[in-house]
Protein backbone atom coordinates (compact mmCIF):
# COMPACT_ATOMS: atom_id res chain seq x y z
CA UNK A 1 0.00 0.00 0.00
CA UNK A 2 2.83 2.42 -1.05
CA UNK A 3 2.12 3.75 -4.40
CA UNK A 4 0.90 7.12 -5.60
CA UNK A 5 -2.64 5.60 -6.40
CA UNK A 6 -3.24 3.32 -3.08
CA UNK A 7 -2.45 6.50 -0.88
CA UNK A 8 -5.17 8.96 -3.32
CA UNK A 9 -7.30 5.90 -2.36
CA UNK A 10 -6.74 5.35 1.02
CA UNK A 11 -8.29 8.33 1.88
CA UNK A 12 -11.36 7.63 0.80
CA UNK A 13 -12.01 4.10 2.35
CA UNK A 14 -14.63 5.14 4.94
CA UNK A 15 -16.64 6.98 2.89
CA UNK A 16 -16.56 3.51 0.68
CA UNK A 17 -17.34 1.49 3.59
CA UNK A 18 -20.12 4.45 4.72
CA UNK A 19 -21.95 4.17 1.08
CA UNK A 20 -20.94 7.96 0.93
CA UNK A 21 -18.55 7.45 -2.27
CA UNK A 22 -19.37 9.20 -5.31
CA UNK A 23 -20.09 7.14 -8.25
CA UNK A 24 -17.37 7.72 -10.03
CA UNK A 25 -15.15 7.48 -7.29
CA UNK A 26 -16.69 4.18 -6.19
CA UNK A 27 -15.84 2.69 -9.91
CA UNK A 28 -12.24 3.97 -9.31
CA UNK A 29 -11.74 2.40 -5.97
CA UNK A 30 -13.59 -1.04 -7.19
CA UNK A 31 -11.44 -0.97 -10.19
CA UNK A 32 -8.07 -0.32 -8.14
CA UNK A 33 -9.30 -3.23 -5.49
CA UNK A 34 -9.62 -5.92 -8.24
CA UNK A 35 -5.61 -5.72 -9.08
CA UNK A 36 -4.09 -4.78 -5.20
CA UNK A 37 -4.50 -7.16 -2.27
CA UNK A 38 -2.88 -4.89 0.41
CA UNK A 39 -5.80 -2.58 -0.11
CA UNK A 40 -8.29 -5.35 -0.29
CA UNK A 41 -6.73 -6.81 2.91
CA UNK A 42 -6.31 -2.81 4.56
CA UNK A 43 -10.24 -2.25 3.83
CA UNK A 44 -11.36 -5.67 5.33
CA UNK A 45 -9.73 -4.66 8.20
CA UNK A 46 -11.30 -1.52 8.01
CA UNK A 47 -14.23 -2.77 8.18
CA UNK A 48 -13.98 -4.94 10.54
CA UNK A 49 -12.47 -2.36 13.10
CA UNK A 50 -15.69 -0.58 12.22
CA UNK A 51 -18.20 -3.73 13.40
CA UNK A 52 -16.24 -4.41 16.49
CA UNK A 53 -17.16 -0.43 17.42
CA UNK A 54 -20.67 -0.74 16.07
CA UNK A 55 -21.06 -3.95 18.46
CA UNK A 56 -19.04 -2.41 21.23
CA UNK A 57 -21.03 -2.26 24.53
CA UNK A 58 -20.93 -0.73 28.32
CA UNK A 59 -22.25 -3.02 30.60
CA UNK A 60 -23.92 -2.61 33.99
CA UNK A 61 -24.98 1.48 34.03
CA UNK A 62 -26.27 2.75 36.88
CA UNK A 63 -29.88 3.24 37.93
CA UNK A 64 -30.43 7.11 37.38
CA UNK A 65 -29.97 8.98 41.05
CA UNK A 66 -33.16 9.95 42.75
CA UNK A 67 -32.90 13.27 42.59
CA UNK A 68 -32.50 12.94 38.37
CA UNK A 69 -36.06 10.78 38.44
CA UNK A 70 -37.57 13.58 41.05
CA UNK A 71 -36.75 15.89 38.28
CA UNK A 72 -37.68 14.38 35.62
CA UNK A 73 -41.28 13.86 37.16
CA UNK A 74 -41.74 17.18 38.27
CA UNK A 75 -41.14 18.18 34.65
CA UNK A 76 -43.57 15.86 33.52
CA UNK A 77 -46.45 16.81 35.82
CA UNK A 78 -45.79 20.56 34.42
CA UNK A 79 -46.40 19.76 30.68
CA UNK B 1 -30.09 7.28 15.58
CA UNK B 2 -30.51 5.63 18.40
CA UNK B 3 -33.72 3.79 18.74
CA UNK B 4 -34.24 3.75 22.22
CA UNK B 5 -33.80 7.58 22.76
CA UNK B 6 -36.50 7.62 20.15
CA UNK B 7 -38.65 5.32 21.91
CA UNK B 8 -38.36 6.75 25.24
CA UNK B 9 -39.04 10.09 24.16
CA UNK B 10 -42.72 8.61 23.08
CA UNK B 11 -43.05 7.32 26.69
CA UNK B 12 -42.39 10.91 28.29
CA UNK B 13 -44.31 12.40 25.96
CA UNK B 14 -47.40 9.98 26.68
CA UNK B 15 -46.61 10.79 30.10
CA UNK B 16 -47.38 7.21 30.78
CA UNK B 17 -46.50 6.77 34.60
CA UNK B 18 -45.89 2.75 33.87
CA UNK B 19 -43.52 3.08 31.54
CA UNK B 20 -41.57 5.92 33.27
CA UNK B 21 -39.21 4.12 34.93
CA UNK B 22 -38.29 2.33 31.66
CA UNK B 23 -37.34 5.55 29.85
CA UNK B 24 -35.50 6.92 32.11
CA UNK B 25 -33.60 3.93 32.34
CA UNK B 26 -33.21 4.24 28.31
CA UNK B 27 -31.75 7.92 28.75
CA UNK B 28 -29.76 6.89 31.79
CA UNK B 29 -28.09 4.19 29.87
CA UNK B 30 -27.33 5.61 26.67
CA UNK B 31 -25.34 9.06 27.96
CA UNK B 32 -24.32 6.64 30.85
CA UNK B 33 -22.30 4.52 27.87
CA UNK B 34 -21.64 7.78 25.80
CA UNK B 35 -19.19 9.03 28.59
CA UNK B 36 -17.80 5.62 29.68
CA UNK B 37 -16.57 5.33 26.37
CA UNK B 38 -15.60 9.31 25.94
CA UNK B 39 -13.77 9.39 30.08
CA UNK B 40 -12.96 5.97 30.34
CA UNK B 41 -14.01 5.32 34.12
CA UNK B 42 -17.42 4.92 36.21
CA UNK B 43 -17.00 9.00 37.78
CA UNK B 44 -16.91 11.03 35.17
CA UNK B 45 -19.59 8.83 33.02
CA UNK B 46 -21.62 8.92 35.98
CA UNK B 47 -21.29 12.63 36.60
CA UNK B 48 -21.96 13.28 32.42
CA UNK B 49 -25.20 10.79 32.78
CA UNK B 50 -26.68 13.37 35.90
CA UNK B 51 -26.01 16.77 34.77
CA UNK B 52 -27.33 15.57 31.54
CA UNK B 53 -30.59 14.22 32.67
CA UNK B 54 -31.34 17.04 34.95
CA UNK B 55 -30.65 19.68 32.32
CA UNK B 56 -33.40 17.59 30.41
CA UNK B 57 -35.60 17.93 33.13
CA UNK B 58 -35.38 21.57 32.53
CA UNK B 59 -35.61 21.78 28.94
CA UNK B 60 -38.40 18.65 28.41
CA UNK B 61 -40.94 20.73 26.50
CA UNK B 62 -38.52 22.25 24.08
CA UNK B 63 -38.08 18.77 22.05
CA UNK B 64 -40.00 17.98 18.86
CA UNK B 65 -38.82 15.01 18.16
CA UNK B 66 -36.44 12.04 19.12
CA UNK B 67 -33.51 13.00 16.79
CA UNK B 68 -33.47 16.70 18.04
CA UNK B 69 -33.68 14.88 21.64
CA UNK B 70 -30.96 13.01 20.78
CA UNK B 71 -28.67 15.73 19.20
CA UNK B 72 -29.44 17.45 22.32
CA UNK B 73 -28.21 14.83 24.72
CA UNK B 74 -24.51 14.55 22.73
CA UNK B 75 -24.61 17.80 22.85
CA UNK B 76 -24.82 18.41 26.47
CA UNK B 77 -22.92 15.17 26.96
CA UNK B 78 -20.17 15.81 25.38
CA UNK B 79 -20.02 19.42 26.65
CA UNK B 80 -20.04 17.41 30.42
CA UNK B 81 -17.45 15.19 28.97
CA UNK B 82 -15.19 17.76 27.84
CA UNK B 83 -15.52 19.76 30.99
CA UNK B 84 -14.66 16.22 33.52
CA UNK B 85 -12.21 16.15 36.26
CA UNK B 86 -10.36 13.16 35.28
CA UNK B 87 -8.60 13.80 32.27
CA UNK B 88 -7.70 10.75 30.24
CA UNK B 89 -3.85 9.31 31.00
CA UNK B 90 -3.78 8.19 27.28
CA UNK B 91 -5.41 11.31 24.83
CA UNK B 92 -3.08 13.55 23.55
CA UNK B 93 -4.20 16.31 21.50
CA UNK B 94 -2.57 16.80 18.83
CA UNK B 95 -4.13 16.16 15.03
CA UNK B 96 -3.90 13.14 13.06
CA UNK B 97 -2.29 12.81 10.24
CA UNK B 98 -3.84 10.39 7.27
CA UNK B 99 0.22 10.57 5.75
CA UNK B 100 1.58 9.72 9.36
CA UNK B 101 -1.20 6.97 9.72
CA UNK B 102 -0.72 4.87 6.55
CA UNK B 103 0.94 1.70 6.28
CA UNK B 104 4.51 2.01 5.05
CA UNK B 105 5.76 -1.48 4.00
CA UNK B 106 9.47 0.20 3.75
CA UNK B 107 9.14 0.93 7.14
CA UNK B 108 7.78 -1.68 8.78
CA UNK B 109 8.93 -4.86 6.64
CA UNK B 110 5.38 -5.89 5.79
CA UNK B 111 2.12 -4.60 4.41
CA UNK B 112 0.37 -4.48 8.07
CA UNK B 113 -2.43 -5.91 6.93
CA UNK B 114 -1.68 -9.73 6.36
CA UNK B 115 -2.17 -11.15 9.56
CA UNK B 116 -5.55 -9.84 10.32
CA UNK B 117 -6.96 -12.95 10.91
CA UNK B 118 -9.95 -12.32 13.28
CA UNK B 119 -13.45 -12.20 12.43
CA UNK B 120 -16.41 -9.42 13.66
CA UNK B 121 -17.77 -11.94 15.86
CA UNK B 122 -14.61 -12.75 17.54
CA UNK B 123 -13.51 -9.35 18.09
CA UNK B 124 -16.29 -8.72 20.50
CA UNK B 125 -16.15 -11.58 22.19
CA UNK B 126 -12.45 -11.33 23.65
CA UNK B 127 -11.96 -9.23 26.76
CA UNK B 128 -8.16 -8.29 26.07
CA UNK B 129 -9.74 -7.47 22.05
CA UNK B 130 -12.15 -5.29 24.22
CA UNK B 131 -9.40 -4.05 26.48
CA UNK B 132 -7.58 -2.86 23.13
CA UNK B 133 -9.99 -1.18 21.70
CA UNK B 134 -11.30 0.97 24.27
CA UNK B 135 -7.50 2.06 24.97
CA UNK B 136 -7.58 2.66 21.21
CA UNK B 137 -10.23 4.48 21.29
CA UNK B 138 -8.87 7.20 24.85
CA UNK B 139 -6.04 7.47 22.78
CA UNK B 140 -7.26 9.26 20.31
CA UNK B 141 -7.70 13.42 20.35
CA UNK B 142 -10.46 13.93 22.06
CA UNK B 143 -12.30 15.76 18.82
CA UNK B 144 -11.43 12.63 16.41
CA UNK B 145 -12.84 10.52 19.47
CA UNK B 146 -16.03 12.16 19.94
CA UNK B 147 -16.53 11.83 16.51
CA UNK B 148 -15.92 7.90 16.10
CA UNK B 149 -17.81 7.64 19.28
CA UNK B 150 -20.97 9.26 18.14
CA UNK B 151 -20.83 7.69 14.32
CA UNK B 152 -19.50 4.13 14.80
CA UNK B 153 -20.59 3.26 18.67
CA UNK B 154 -23.72 5.25 19.09
CA UNK B 155 -24.50 4.93 15.49
CA UNK B 156 -25.34 8.34 15.08
CA UNK B 157 -25.46 9.54 11.17
CA UNK B 158 -23.14 11.90 9.58
CA UNK B 159 -25.41 14.95 9.73
CA UNK B 160 -26.27 14.15 13.30
CA UNK B 161 -22.64 14.00 14.46
CA UNK B 162 -21.52 17.20 12.46
CA UNK B 163 -24.86 18.90 14.26
CA UNK B 164 -23.48 17.36 17.52
CA UNK B 165 -19.67 18.34 16.70
CA UNK B 166 -20.55 21.80 15.64
CA UNK B 167 -18.45 21.04 12.84
CA UNK B 168 -19.07 20.42 8.47
CA UNK B 169 -20.00 16.83 7.29
CA UNK B 170 -16.71 17.19 5.18
CA UNK B 171 -14.58 17.55 8.61
CA UNK B 172 -16.82 15.05 10.19
CA UNK B 173 -15.82 12.30 8.02
CA UNK B 174 -11.87 13.08 8.10
CA UNK B 175 -11.92 13.09 11.16
CA UNK B 176 -13.33 9.49 11.13
CA UNK B 177 -11.74 8.25 8.70
CA UNK B 178 -8.09 9.04 10.73
CA UNK B 179 -9.42 7.68 14.02
CA UNK B 180 -10.95 4.32 12.24
CA UNK B 181 -7.56 4.08 10.90
CA UNK B 182 -5.41 4.81 14.62
CA UNK B 183 -8.07 2.20 15.78
CA UNK B 184 -7.36 -0.08 13.33
CA UNK B 185 -4.08 0.29 13.33
CA UNK B 186 -4.21 -0.14 17.47
CA UNK B 187 -5.45 -3.26 17.21
CA UNK B 188 -3.89 -4.61 13.91
CA UNK B 189 -0.80 -4.73 16.22
CA UNK B 190 -2.59 -6.73 19.02
CA UNK B 191 -3.84 -8.94 16.90
CA UNK B 192 -0.16 -10.34 16.14
CA UNK B 193 0.04 -12.27 19.29
CA UNK B 194 -3.62 -12.13 20.90
CA UNK B 195 -4.76 -14.83 22.28
CA UNK B 196 -8.45 -16.24 22.56
CA UNK B 197 -10.04 -15.43 25.48
CA UNK B 198 -13.09 -15.73 26.94
CA UNK B 199 -16.26 -12.94 27.01
CA UNK B 200 -16.67 -10.32 29.30
CA UNK B 201 -17.61 -7.06 29.47
CA UNK B 202 -16.76 -3.86 30.98
CA UNK B 203 -18.32 -2.49 34.30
Amino acid sequence: MADRRCKHLFAALSKYLDGELRAKDCRLLEEHLKGCKPCVAYLESLKTTVQACQKYRVSNPPRPSKEVRAALLAALRKR
Amino acid sequence: MNPHIDQALEILKSGDPQAFEQALETLQSAVYSFGMKFCGNREDAEDTAQETLLRLARQLKDFPDARALAVWLYKVAKTQCLMSRRKSKFAPAQMLSLDALMPHPEATGHTGVQSWEITPEEIVLQQEIRDKLEKAVLALPKHYRLVLILRDMEQLDTREVAEVMGISEKTTKMRLHRARVYVRNALAKYLHRAPASTEASRG
